[in-house]
């Protein structure tokens, strides 16, 4: 659809009334502290865009592509603008009218084809293990690459070799009596970065009385898409995985990735696909997407082995912007934590203030990423926690490198594999 | 000297990260919340960050002798373009300049740069059971320097009164670079009468005498305790006249709030499950200071407001109260959506009439709405008069908008005849300044006098406040 028909550039960039109220929650403001990162500039930037005041150029996309997409300025404004909607849809707008090549073979070439994606990750991967990545550091030869990625491709350390699709096969029966089918929407930065996250998802599911099938043919859910200019393949994708899972006799479908099911529910399908053919069969598969800890504790109603620990692990809990903001849940990850034995949950100041890693970001703006990490980092030691959860493949990477930095003996990890490691201890027990 | 050197000049003198000077990076600066600024918006020629107050008399040196116009801008919250640069000229963003430099607990008080958020300031001032009383609803994002410079209130100026109440003490960069502090060089005193009154001259000058670049507030004990009635009025004549009930049974609240029934409606159609009461008006009382005073002044208003109002509830209950207030605080949300095409229009939105007259206002706003085809809501801090007037239009539609641009010509004079002023808190600016001989008369030749003793020529702030 064309960029100025699009329902919010349409309808929402005339009700902002330039409160400032977004000003007070951004966190890249708080860094930057003018205006050209104001949440409301950039809604005044795209107004611009759409009137033809401004021309659509790469200068004007560095403005708006400095934003996390985090959401909170959406979720805070009082003229309930979708902020991030009409900042991504700039992004395209802006993008199609001077697309790179690089772009071009990153998010069109590699990011829809899940087999290159994944050969390209564990060619890293081996890399890292021989310990070429270190080499190529010391000797400079990662300072070619474009951007911020020399200094960012610090973030991926530690890449598997072998990725959860490797690993897990597309049906996994439920154990004991069947509940439910659910589909689970492995995300790229679990499958390849995260394939405890997976297994222990997929465990925890058919311990629970889940039959789960992983798509074979599944694609990227599109978000890096979105947040890189690249609107188009994003929709491409969504009409892809709709086809793809409403072929299944799905009652959910699950992913344990916050980006995911945001950019897989319903909010963001009536972005994309608003108004285009595909709008039903996309309510179809959009009412069905839920959050995995959502799922656990909401509609599996899961009940934890009981036992007696005598010294429980203290766990606190850093909230994705795509989980807290974009769908509102907060309570089920943290309930989820609770129900396990072996957790003393703890809750950290700024709990649900964004990390700075937000997909790409770290990688594109890798100095500003790292001051709004260490303030988050600040917060999450303050608690003095032996565990970080969160659930969201890109806040694990970006606070596993935020422990790092801090040199802080901390496992980042998902609660589901926390749930997983309490369930399997007990069963070893008996 | 032209741009091009104007620029080069501000580079040298602050660094390239305190400057903007590229024709995108200035677009940004060419709005506030105001509605002028949406239909005109007018780009500055620099933007400078500045971190000193040597830093700020450099660069008014460098206006001064150029003649460049300069205007001080807090964090762009106002709503009468008080902050943009109409006729070019360099912005000085003050809100990155955001030091408290001293609280001072034994004595009451705190020094502060421009760009100290308001409930940041708070949030630190808490910690000595110390609080800054002015409560504009902009708190977590406006200045201190914006305040000051509008000498602004809120919803509880009806007991504590506006910002001038609070300043001590200023230093303020005039035009020609020369740094002056206003209340006195070494002055920390409460009361303090010698000289000429500066400090009260600059607070809500609108930057059209000089910089304010230090501030020396009072600061007040922070209160312990709260609580909040609900009155629910079936005649809107009623409302004014339970508030002043309520003062002549010796109680003082620290806020008095209404919502009529364009309001009521408002709250009911964006949040159904609210439920305000179908009224002519509602009024929220709030009482602070100790536990017993707070139950006492409580006790008082329930028995006073009890007889003119249809219902009447009273809490001390936190959540009950933030149940009573929600409607309140979502007024201005709701009044935005009450047209699905529209956004509410800042523009007629901040005046002020005697207590007697409220209804009369609210009446006689209501009816203009009507005449003009507007949708009006209505809510306000009735405990001093001010009244908040959130007319709702598409405001991409010409033909909308120009209606709207006479409702609140009307309403503005309207507020004039009926004895109140054009605003309340909210500042004159580039909006309101066409009103300035209506309201003041001859007084605007000697404002204009005062105006050239500080700047003798005229790059303060220009097509601002007269």
């Amino acid at each position: 659809m064309e960029f100025q028909k699009l329902p919010p550039v349409k309808e929402q960039i005339m009700k902002c009334v330039r409160c400032g109220k977004c000003r007070s929650v951004c966190p890249v403001f708080e860094q930057i502290r003018n205006e050209t990162a104001a949440p409301r500039g950039h809604v005044f930037m795209v107004g611009m865009l759409r009137d033809g005041v401004v021309e659509p150029q790469p200068e004007v996309y560095e403005k708006l592509a400095n934003c996390l997409l985090c959401e909170t300025c959406s979720v805070n404004c009082p003229s309930g603008i979708d902020i991030h909607e009409l900042n991504a849809a700039a992004r395209s707008y802006i993008y199609d009218k001077n697309p790179s090549a690089g772009k071009e073979l990153i998010f069109d070439t590699m990011w829809t084809r899940p087999g290159l994606l994944r050969t390209t990750t564990m060619l890293m991967g081996g890399v890292q293990k021989l310990g070429l990545q270190t080499f190529a550091r010391n000797v400079g030869l990662t300072k070619i690459l474009p951007g911020d990625m020399p200094k960012a491709e610090k973030i991926m350390t530690n890449v598997p070799t072998r990725s959860a699709r490797k690993q897990i096969p597309k049906f996994n029966r439920a154990k004991g009596d069947k509940k439910y089918t659910v589909g689970y929407f492995l995300g790229c930065g679990t499958d390849l970065f995260n394939p405890e996250i997976a297994k222990s998802t997929v465990d925890m599911l058919t311990r629970f009385g889940c039959d789960v099938i992983i798509p074979k043919d599944m694609k990227c859910c599109g978000m890096p898409h979105i947040a890189n200019g690249k609107m188009d393949t994003a929709r491409r994708l969504m009409a892809h995985n709709i086809k793809i899972f409403n072929s299944y006799n799905l009652d959910y479908i699950v992913s344990d990735c916050a980006s995911c099911t945001s950019a897989l529910a319903h909010k963001n399908t009536e972005f994309l696909l608003g108004g285009l053919k595909i709008e039903d069969e996309a309510k179809l598969f959009s009412d069905k997407i839920m959050d995995l800890t959502r799922f656990m504790v909401e509609v599996l109603d899961v009940k934890m082995p009981e036992k007696n620990v005598t010294r429980k692990t203290r766990v606190t809990y850093h909230d994705p912007c795509h989980l807290a903001n974009a769908q509102g849940i907060k309570e089920a990850p943290r309930e989820l934590l609770k129900r396990i034995p072996e957790v003393d949950f703890v809750e950290m100041p700024g709990a649900n203030t964004c990390c700075g890693g937000s997909g790409t970001y770290s990688l594109t703006h890798y100095d500003l990423s790292m001051k709004i990490l260490d303030k988050k980092m600040d917060r999450a030691m303050s608690t003095g926690a032996a565990k970080l959860a969160t659930c969201c493949p890109s806040c694990t990477m970006q606070l596993k490198y935020g422990t790092e930095r801090c040199h802080w003996d901390c496992e980042v990890v998902h609660p589901i594999v926390l749930a997983n490691r309490s369930c399997q201890q007990a069963l070893i027990k008996k | 000297m032209d741009k091009a050197a104007i620029k080069n000049e501000l580079v040298k003198m602050l660094g390239r990260d305190k400057v903007l000077t590229e024709d995108l990076d200035l677009m940004y600066y060419s709005y506030d919340s105001s509605f002028l600024t949406k239909l005109e918006p007018a780009n500055p020629t620099a933007v400078v960050m500045p971190r000193s107050t040597e830093d700020v008399a450099n660069i008014m040196r460098l206006a001064f002798e150029n003649d460049i116009p300069v205007i001080p801008r807090g964090a762009g919250t106002g709503e009468t373009g008080g902050c943009i640069a109409l006729r070019g000229g360099i912005v000085l963003d003050l809100s990155t300049w955001d030091e408290i430099i001293d609280i001072d607990a034994a004595n009451m008080q705190v020094l502060v740069r421009p760009g100290v958020i308001h409930a940041k300031l708070n949030e630190e001032l808490a910690k000595y059971n110390l609080f800054f009383p002015p409560d504009p609803g902009s708190s977590q994002m406006c200045t201190i320097g914006g305040m000051v410079a509008n000498n602004a209130s809120g919803l509880r100026a009806v007991k504590y009164g506006t910002t001038e109440q609070y300043i001590l003490g200023l230093e303020v960069v005039l035009a020609n670079g020369d740094v002056i502090t206003t209340g006195g060089m070494k002055a920390r005193c409460i009361k303090n009468v010698s000289g000429l009154n500066l400090t009260k001259l600059m607070v809500g000058s609108e930057g059209v005498l000089g910089v304010v670049t230090r501030v020396r507030l009072r600061c007040w004990p922070k209160p312990r305790a709260r609580g909040i009635a609900m009155a629910v009025f079936d005649n809107l004549d009623e409302a004014p006249a339970a508030v002043l009930d309520v003062y002549q049974a010796g109680v003082l609240p620290s806020g008095i709030e209404i919502l009529d029934s364009s309001a009521i409606n408002a709250v009911n159609g964006f949040k159904p499950q609210i439920n305000l009461p179908q009224a002519e008006a509602i009024l929220l009382f709030e009482v602070d200071g100790n536990p017993p005073g707070v139950e006492f002044e409580g006790n008082i208003i329930k028995e006073v407001v009890g007889k003119r109002a249809r219902t009447i509830e009273w809490s001390t209950d936190p959540k009950r109260m933030a149940e009573l207030w929600e409607g309140r605080s979502i007024t201005a949300t709701a009044a935005a959506r009450v047209k699905a095409d529209g956004s509410r229009v800042f523009a007629g939105e901040d005046i002020s009439v005697p207590l007697s007259k409220v209804a009369d206002t609210l009446r006689q706003i209501r009816a203009l709405g009507d005449k003009y085809g507007i949708k009006v809501v209505n809510y306000g801090h009735i405990g001093d008069g001010n009244v908040h007037t959130a007319p709702v239009i598409n405001p991409e539609n010409p033909e909308e908008v120009d209606r709207v641009l006479q409702l609140v010509d009307e309403i503005h004079r309207l507020a004039v005849e009926l004895e109140g002023t054009t605003t309340g808190e909210h500042g004159v600016g580039a909006v309101r300044r066409q009103y300035a001989e209506l309201e003041h008369g001859l007084a605007v030749k000697y404002m204009q006098g005062v105006k050239d003793a500080f700047d003798a020529k005229g790059i303060m702030n220009p097509g601002k406040l007269f």
